[in-house]
Formats: C-alpha cells, sequence, structure tokens
C-alpha cells in the first residue's frame, strides 16, 4: 500500500484504536495491576509492591467459597445455555418455516429489553407470590410457597434466561454456515439420523459451541446484577465482591485482586475448552 | 427430508411415521424453550396491569395505576430521558466508529480480516464490570468528566455489535463500485460518502437503532459511572428495587420493552436481524 | 513517422506473495490507438489494466504517461477511463448521476455537467434515459452508461475490461462495431481487453497476445494471425495445423523443410534456424487445398479423408496422410467441396505455410 493508503487506512483504524487503548486496555491493565499494590484508607491505594491482596483472596475460606460458587454457577449456566441453545439455533438454521424471522427476532428481542428488565421478570415468577408458586400450589403438589428466590437456583435459571441468546448466535451462525448436503451425503452413505447428528453435525459445530460457551461462561462469571436481585446475602458471586469492594469498602488492592481472580479463572476455562477442542478440524 | 428412493409401501409408512415423530418432538423442544425465553417478559406485562402493590400473579384486577405512578414519577421520568439521550450518542459515535473499523477491516487489512475482527469484537470478551471499574478509576487519574466516561463506556460495549453488523453489510458492496468510482476522480473519502454508505445505508441505521438497545439496557457500565443527574433507568430501577418492588417496575419495564420490540421490528424490515446474529 | 508513445509501461512485473501474476512486460501505446490485450483467462490481462489504471501497484517497474512517470500517482490524479467486465455501475444512483460522476469529481459546473451527461448519452446511442436506475436497464445498455460514464470525463486513455464478455452472442457482434465506432467518432486511444480472439481481430490496429503473466507477440490482426511466433499463438489465434518438419535447406529468406516425404517451401520469417533443425510448419485450415486428382510441384501431399464435417457455411475435412499426420481443412460449403466423402483419395497442397520453432515434439495434426 502506498503513503495514502496507508494514511487513509490510519484514519479508519485510529478512533477504535485510541478508544480500545486508551479506555478498554490500558484502564484494564492499570486496575488489575492495583492489585499489587497496599491498601491505604487515606490513599486508597499506594503504589508499594505487595501481594498481600493476593494472599487475602486466596487463603481467605469466604473468598474461597465465593470463587468456587461463581465457577459452579458460571459452568452450569454455559451448560444449560448449550443443551437449551443448541436445539433451538439447530431449529433455526434449518428450519425452512415461513415464521423463520420471526421466531429469529423472539430470541434476539429478550438480549435486547436489557438485563434489568428480565431480572425483574423472574422476580416476579419465582417470589413467594409468584406465578410458578401459584401455580404450584393451584395445582397441589405443594400448599406452602416454596423459596425460590434468594437461592442459587433463581440465580441459575436467570442467568440462563438472560445469557442464553449469546449461545444461540455462535452456534447459529457456525450451523447455517454448513453445508447441508454434508448431513445428506451421511444419510446416503447409510448413518442415521442420530449417528449423522453425533458424527457429522455436532463435530462441524464444534467452533460455535467453543465460542458460544467461552461467551456465556465469561459473562455468567461477571454478572452483579442478576445475583444481587435474585440470590441475596446468601448467593454472593465475585461480581458482587468486586463492586461492594470498589463502591462501598473502597479497598480498590484488594477489588483488584479479586478482579484478577476473576479473569484468570475466566480465561483458564476459555483456554480449557479450546484446548480440549483443538482436535480435528475447525 | 429425503425419503428412500426404494422404499415399499410399508417402509415408506414407517418413514414419514418416524418423520412426523421427529418433527413433533422438535417441535415440542422448540416450543417449550420459547415458553422458557419469553414467560418472563409476558409476566412482566401482564403483571403491569395489577392492582395491587405486590408482584403477585395471576393479577388481582386490571388497572392503568402503575403507568400513572410510572408518568408523575420525576426520578423515573429523568432516568427515561437521560437514558434515551446517552442511548442516541453512544449509538451515533459507535456507529460511526464502528463504520471507520468495519470498513477498513473488509478493504484494508487484507487476510487479516479474522485478526482484526477478533480485536474489535474484545469488550464481549471482557465482563462489562471491568470495564466500568476500570474505566471509573482512569477518570480519577485523568481529567476527563465523568459524563464522557459514560458515554465511552457505552461506545465500547456497542461497538462490537455495530462492528459485526456493519461488517455483514458491507459484505455486500462490490468492491469494483469503489474502484469505478476512484477511477472516476473520487478522493478515498469522497467514495465513502458518495458511494459505500449509501449503499450500507439500512444497515448503519439498523447498527444505530441496535447500539441505542443495547446502551438504554446496559446496567454494567452505568453501575459505576452514573453520577448525580446522569443516573440511567436501569440503574433507577436497580436501586429502587434493592428496597422495594411494586407493579411500577413492570410498567416502566413494559413500555421499555414495546420500545424495543418496536425498534427491532425496524431492524428486521431493514437488513433482517438475520445479520445482527452473525456475531 | 515515428510518434512518442501516449502511455509506455516498462518492465513492469506484479507479485502477489511468491506468485508472479504478471512480468515483465513493456507496452507503448500511440495516440488513438485502439489497442487489445488478448490472452486466456488468468494471464494477466486485468492486472494489468489495473495497473495502467493506477488501481493496482505494480511490484517493479514503471508506467508513464505523455513522458511524464505516473508510476507513484493514485488513479483520480491519473486520466483515465475505466469499463469494468459487470460495469460496477452504481446501483442507487441514476444513469444521469452515475455519468455526471466523474464531472462533478471534477468540479465541472452544472449546467456544463447536464450538457455533457447529455451530449454522451446521444453518443453512445441512449438518449432520455438519465432518470432511469441501473437496473432498469438491459444489459447492453447498462454496458453503453458504462461506457458514457468512462469516456465523459474525457480521459487520455479509456480502457476496457471485458465489456462485452457479460452479452449474449447477437448483442455482442452488434456491440463490437458500435464500440469500435464511438472510439472512432471521439478519437480515444483505448486499451481493450478480451480473450475472444474474433473480438481483438475485428476491432482493433494492433492485438497484443499475453500468456502466463507475460507478453507473448503483439502486432496488428494479419500479422498475428499469418505469422505466429509460437506455437501459442499459432493455436490461441484461430485453427491451425501443425506439422513436425525438418529443415533441410536454409535459402535466401527461404526454407526448405521437410514434412513426412514431402518437400515444402516456406518464408524464413524472423527465425534463425540451420540445416538439419527440427521446426513445426503452420498452415491454416483455409489455405489447405485440397483436390481429387494428383497435383504436383512442391508443398503436396497425398492421403486419404478421414472425417468430414459440414457445419453450414463450411465444410471441414481431416485428412490422414501418414499414420501420425492429419491436416485439417476448412472450405466453403460448395459443391465442389460437399463433393469430398470418407475414404476418398486426396492430393493435398499447402503452398500458404509459415515455419515455428518446434517447442515439444509432439507428431503434427490438426490442432
Ligand atoms: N489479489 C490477488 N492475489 C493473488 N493473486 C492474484 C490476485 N489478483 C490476481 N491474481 C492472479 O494473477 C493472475 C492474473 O490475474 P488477472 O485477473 O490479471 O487475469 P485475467 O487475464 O484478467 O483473467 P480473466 O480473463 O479471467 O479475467 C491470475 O493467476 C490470478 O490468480
Ligand atoms: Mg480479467
Amino acid at each position: 500500500m502506498n503513503t495514502s493508503g496507508r494514511l487513509f487506512s490510519t484514519f479508519l483504524f485510529s478512533p477504535i484504536g485510541i478508544v480500545y487503548l486508551l479506555f478498554l486496555l490500558a484502564p484494564i491493565g492499570f486496575f488489575l495491576s492495583m492489585s499489587l499494590f497496599r491498601y491505604d484508607a487515606f490513599e486508597l491505594y499506594v503504589p508499594a509492591l505487595t501481594t498481600e491482596n493476593f494472599e487475602r483472596v486466596l487463603t481467605d475460606g469466604y473468598y474461597q467459597e465465593i470463587i468456587f460458587r461463581t465457577l459452579k454457577i458460571a459452568f452450569l449456566t454455559s451448560l444449560f445455555s448449550l443443551l437449551l441453545g443448541y436445539p433451538l439455533a439447530y431449529f433455526l438454521a434449518r428450519s425452512r418455516t415461513q415464521w423463520r424471522g420471526i421466531l429469529m427476532f423472539l430470541v434476539i428481542a429478550p438480549l435486547m429489553s436489557g438485563i434489568i428488565v428480565r431480572t425483574y421478570g423472574w422476580i416476579v415468577l419465582l417470589g413467594s407470590d409468584g406465578a410458578v408458586n401459584k401455580t404450584l400450589i393451584s395445582i397441589g403438589l405443594i400448599d406452602q410457597p416454596v423459596q425460590i428466590l434468594n437461592t442459587e437456583t433463581a440465580v441459575l435459571l436467570a442467568l440462563v434466561h438472560i445469557l442464553m441468546p449469546y449461545m444461540v448466535f455462535p452456534l447459529f451462525s457456525s450451523l447455517a454456515s454448513q453445508d447441508p448436503d454434508v448431513e445428506r451425503a451421511a444419510g446416503t452413505l447409510g448413518a442415521g439420523r442420530i449417528r449423522t447428528f453425533l458424527e457429522v453435525t455436532l463435530p462441524l459445530s464444534r467452533t460455535g459451541i467453543l465460542m458460544g460457551s467461552a461467551l456465556v461462561f465469561t459473562l455468567s462469571a461477571g454478572s452483579v446484577v442478576t445475583p444481587a436481585l435474585l440470590g441475596g446475602k446468601d448467593v454472593q458471586m465475585l461480581g458482587q465482591q468486586i463492586y461492594d469492594l470498589v463502591l462501598t469498602t473502597l479497598n480498590w488492592p484488594l477489588a483488584s485482586a479479586v478482579a484478577f481472580v476473576l479473569v484468570l479463572c475466566q480465561f483458564s476455562i476459555i483456554a480449557l475448552y479450546f484446548r480440549g477442542g483443538r482436535h480435528g478440524p475447525a | 427430508m429425503t425419503t428412500q428412493q426404494n422404499s415399499s409401501g410399508s417402509s415408506f409408512h414407517a418413514a414419514r411415521r418416524s418423520r412426523i415423530t421427529r418433527q413433533i418432538v422438535m417441535g415440542v423442544t422448540v416450543t417449550a424453550i420459547y415458553a422458557f425465553l419469553l414467560t418472563p417478559i409476558l409476566i412482566i406485562i401482564l403483571s403491569s396491569f395489577n392492582t395491587t402493590s405486590a408482584n403477585t400473579f395471576p393479577a388481582d384486577g386490571l388497572s392503568l395505576q402503575w403507568y400513572r405512578e410510572f408518568l408523575e414519577s420525576p426520578s423515573f421520568l429523568a432516568a427515561f430521558q437521560f437514558s434515551a439521550w446517552l442511548g442516541v450518542v453512544a449509538a451515533v459515535g459507535a456507529t460511526v466508529i464502528g463504520f471507520l473499523t468495519a470498513y477498513g477491516i473488509i478493504r484494508y487489512v487484507g487476510s487479516y480480516r479474522e485478526v482484526a475482527q477478533s480485536i474489535a469484537m474484545l469488550p464481549i470478551m471482557v465482563p462489562h464490570i471491568l470495564i466500568s471499574i476500570s474505566l471509573l478509576i482512569l477518570l480519577t487519574v485523568l481529567p476527563i468528566p465523568e459524563l464522557a466516561g459514560l458515554i465511552i463506556g457505552h461506545i465500547i460495549i456497542c461497538l462490537p455489535f455495530t462492528v459485526a453488523g456493519i461488517l455483514a453489510s458491507l459484505d455486500g458492496v462490490d468492491p469494483q463500485l469503489e474502484r469505478a468510482a476512484w477511477t472516476l476522480g473520487a478522493s478515498r473519502l469522497r467514495i465513502l460518502w458518495e458511494v459505500v454508505i449509501p449503499l450500507v445505508a439500512p444497515g448503519l441505521f439498523s447498527s444505530l437503532i441496535f447500539a441505542f438497545i443495547i446502551s438504554f439496557g446496559d446496567v454494567y457500565i452505568a453501575l459505576f459511572l452514573s453520577g448525580p443527574g446522569m443516573t440511567t433507568l436501569p440503574i433507577e430501577i436497580f436501586s429502587y428495587m434493592q428496597w422495594e418492588s411494586t407493579p411500577v417496575i413492570a410498567a416502566i419495564t413494559t413500555v421499555q420493552i414495546i420500545m424495543i420490540f418496536g425498534l427491532g421490528l425496524i431492524i428486521e424490515r431493514l437488513v433482517g436481524l438475520r445479520q445482527i446474529m452473525r456475531i | 513517422m515515428t510518434q512518442e508513445p501516449v502511455l509506455e509501461i516498462r518492465d513492469v512485473v506484479k507479485q502477489y506473495g511468491d506468485v508472479r501474476a504478471l512480468g515483465p512486460v513493456g507496452i507503448s501505446v500511440r495516440e488513438g490507438e485502439f489497442l487489445t490485450l488478448l490472452g486466456p483467462s488468468g494471464c494477466g490481462k486485468t492486472t494489468t489494466l489495473h495497473i495502467i489504471a493506477g488501481l493496482t501497484n505494480p511490484t517493479e517497474g514503471s508506467v508513464s504517461m505523455k513522458g511524464r512517470d505516473i508510476t507513484a500517482l493514485e488513479p483520480p490524479q491519473r486520466d483515465m477511463g475505466l469499463v469494468f467486465q459487470n460495469y460496477a455501475l452504481f446501483p442507487h444512483k441514476t444513469v444521469f448521476d452515475n455519468v455526471a460522476f466523474g464531472l462533478r469529481m471534477r468540479r465541472v459546473p452544472k449546467p456544463e455537467i447536464k450538457e455533457r451527461v447529455e451530449r454522451v448519452l446521444e453518443v453512445v446511442g441512449l438518449p432520455g434515459i438519465g432518470s432511469r436506475y441501473p437496473s432498469e436497464l438491459s444489459g447492453g445498455q447498462r454496458q453503453r452508461v458504462a461506457v458514457a460514464r468512462a469516456v465523459v470525463i474525457e480521459p487520455s486513455i479509456l480502457l476496457l475490461d471485458e465489456p462485452l464478455s457479460n452479452l449474449d452472442a447477437v448483442l455482442r457482434k452488434r456491440m463490437r462495431l458500435d464500440l469500435r465506432n464511438i472510439q472512432q467518432r471521439l478519437g480515444i486511444t483505448t486499451i481493450f481487453v478480451t480473450h475472444d480472439q474474433d473480438e481483438a481481430f475485428e476491432m482493433s490496429d494492433r492485438v497484443i497476445l499475453m500468456n502466463k503473466g507475460g507478453i507473448e507477440q503483439s502486432g496488428p490482426p494479419e500479422e498475428m494471425y499469418d505469422r505466429p511466433e509460437s506455437r501459442f499463438a499459432a493455436e490461441f489465434i484461430g485453427e491451425a495445423n501443425l506439422v513436425a518438419g525438418e529443415v533441410v535447406e536454409v535459402g535466401q529468406g527461404e526454407l526448405k523443410v521437410k514434412v513426412a516425404e514431402a518437400i515444402f517451401t516456406a518464408p524464413a520469417g524472423k527465425m534463425t534456424v540451420a540445416q538439419g533443425d527440427r521446426v513445426t510448419v503452420m498452415v491454416r485450415p483455409e489455405r489447405v487445398e485440397v483436390s481429387k486428382t494428383p497435383i504436383s510441384g512442391g508443398n503436396t501431399l497425398q492421403g486419404k479423408v478421414s472425417s468430414r464435417v459440414f457445419s453450414g457455411d463450411q465444410v471441414s475435412l481431416t485428412m490422414r496422410v501418414t499414420e501420425d499426420l492429419e491436416l485439417l481443412c476448412s472450405k466453403p460449403s460448395t459443391a465442389l467441396y460437399r463433393g469430398f466423402d470418407i475414404g476418398d483419395p486426396v492430393w493435398i497442397s499447402a503452398d500458404d505455410c509459415w515455419v515455428l520453432p518446434r517447442v515439444d515434439t509432439r507428431k503434427g495434426g490438426a490442432a
């Protein structure tokens, strides 16, 4: 490319470059490096190298429990999102129905309506006066409302509901870009439906599965609002800890260490996903 | 769905039966998943017409009192207005930057397209809470007004979506058209304005709407970056819900849902939502 | 009189990674000339054109216009009109706005734009369609609009990249003449790209034959047809009988070549050969004479008709001379030539023949 071409591509990329470098990567780098600073009640942080924040996060039983719970919920969220999202994505990618446009819209619409809206929906559904309890009572399964709100189940349900569309997108693209003739070819070679699915469709959609799982895992591990509203005091996750440390306790170095652990968990899980799935063609 | 060619009558019927069974199983599964996706939203809409103040369901009666309460609450109204304003600003920013980026990716990086695209997708890989806190801390270091921080934060979380959507639209533009304009004497900037932008206008418009929707629904960025006088609607609702929970929330979210469904339908009309699903 | 070339490209090479797409090639174009780049798919025609237009930067070499080096200039600073293979009309602009585009970029005043656009639409035979959109035009009309859009800016050079290849056969023939007429009316220097030999011959003053990124041969159509310099040129342009032979005598501008058992006399051309060299003799099928009665003299062979193809205006006979020598002959479909049948013994004469260097050892025969 010549000079003026280079100049123009600089013009095209510099806005996003500036925004990402200055307002995304640099601040995140700064915040995460704060985990090595010393907490100071007056100055918030003093740039003196210390590992005390990490020691605290990793040895304190309170944090260990929260880390474990966060990983568990994030893992289960991505698992259930996959189990629900796969049939949906498969249906959307293969169906020839005239309603397909609307059906796609109905997957995206909840995503667009924001986290608060959907979390609120679950509060109404799961509360002791909510639809679920009332239905269970009216069909006689229970006679006292059961406690669903403020449990891990509630958080998990809502997270799956909120994050499933993020699973459906990558699955949909990898399924829709598959040549349907490949499945037909397997059929003509004598493979049954299930066999075809297991040996052809599933492996070919691996990229979508990995992308979707990584995305949902990341997003659920970092959630704050949903566990705060649906899990109450008993279902604390890492996100809430960070939130409290930053805004209430004002212990930024510790918040940074917690965030660091969160990011580390996410990246190792993502790395694990992609390593485990690296065999065979992408 | 093909049936075997050489099938005799009975195996033909067997194949047909198994096909029908399969379709029923598929249909029931998909319907159940949709029910799961949509029930919470339907419940909100229904409970917004409740007469009592508890979040009960089914409703005890029909009324519009919660809508009236919303319209009479200055804090909710102000938050709604602020969110709408912020959404427009962030959407314009994210669409402009997203367009330049997408165009660069499609015409100026050659075989590095995948890499460039993944870099542009960075903000959806990072937990939003981290983006937000980091910005907050940046604001304590640099003399940047909080409002600017909030806008930039929203632009960042919208960018992956605008870049992906506009890339999909640009894929449909024949590069020869730009070459033609170039040989006819148009500068690179002029080509964007005269040829590329008109051709992807529907894509740009739907990217604007989509970014607006994302910004309007965001909690995480606003959680740390909204201050007095600049509280977004989700934050207002969030702080309200931590203390009490009345159907006024249902009324507000119903308004929001209707607005978002309307905007979503416009996108569907313009470019088809399929493009958005290609992140 | 030798004129200074309007455009000259020197030692141009285009490399894509390790793959050499073009070059090194040198081309010079005279004022007002209609020059055609002819060659098979992938030989580098579009690349050459785009290098001339400035859309592609050459890896090596230079492009100069009227003596000025323009290699580093971008398309807007070069003064070229390019017509794309798929026309590349702006779908969101009317025909008028499409044609006016280049003038607007040159800041021509509005009334003048209107006048010039209308004039050029008349020249290309499409008056009064300015308000339509490209999607509302037929293929031939779009092609003319594309030409109009390229010539309205009065470029020093008009570049046409296979502009006829998207049209149906009938329209294609008509557009050849129309294009040539427009070109002559405007007197505009033109470089035309095609892989169709008929197109190249009918339209051009000069043809450049390209192959595998290089120039195989160039010259006026007749010369290219009569005196190809390589087997590729002989075979790509028209049909040719290519027959193995051996030089037995080198005379004054003349060669004697032994073909089968006969001795052929042929012009020596530019080739330098010595006695005993193995060469290829080319005879165009329409120049092969056949007779049912013996012919004597040089350049004659004897054989049998082995196949006969009737195609309306023509009769093609294939004649077997020896085990591995067959000759093709195309003749007008008159009673005389229709009278030949398979198996008939024939005498063949090929006075009008041409000698090529022998590139491969393939035995002669109809090509
Ligand atoms: N961007 C590119 N990257 C790599 N190789 C390329 C590129 N563009 C062209 N080539 C190669 O360069 C060679 C010449 O291409 P060019 O388009 O000039 O051929 P052409 O003669 O115009 O063929 P056609 O008649 O099919 O249009 C081809 O082998 C092509 O594969
Ligand atoms: Mg070409």
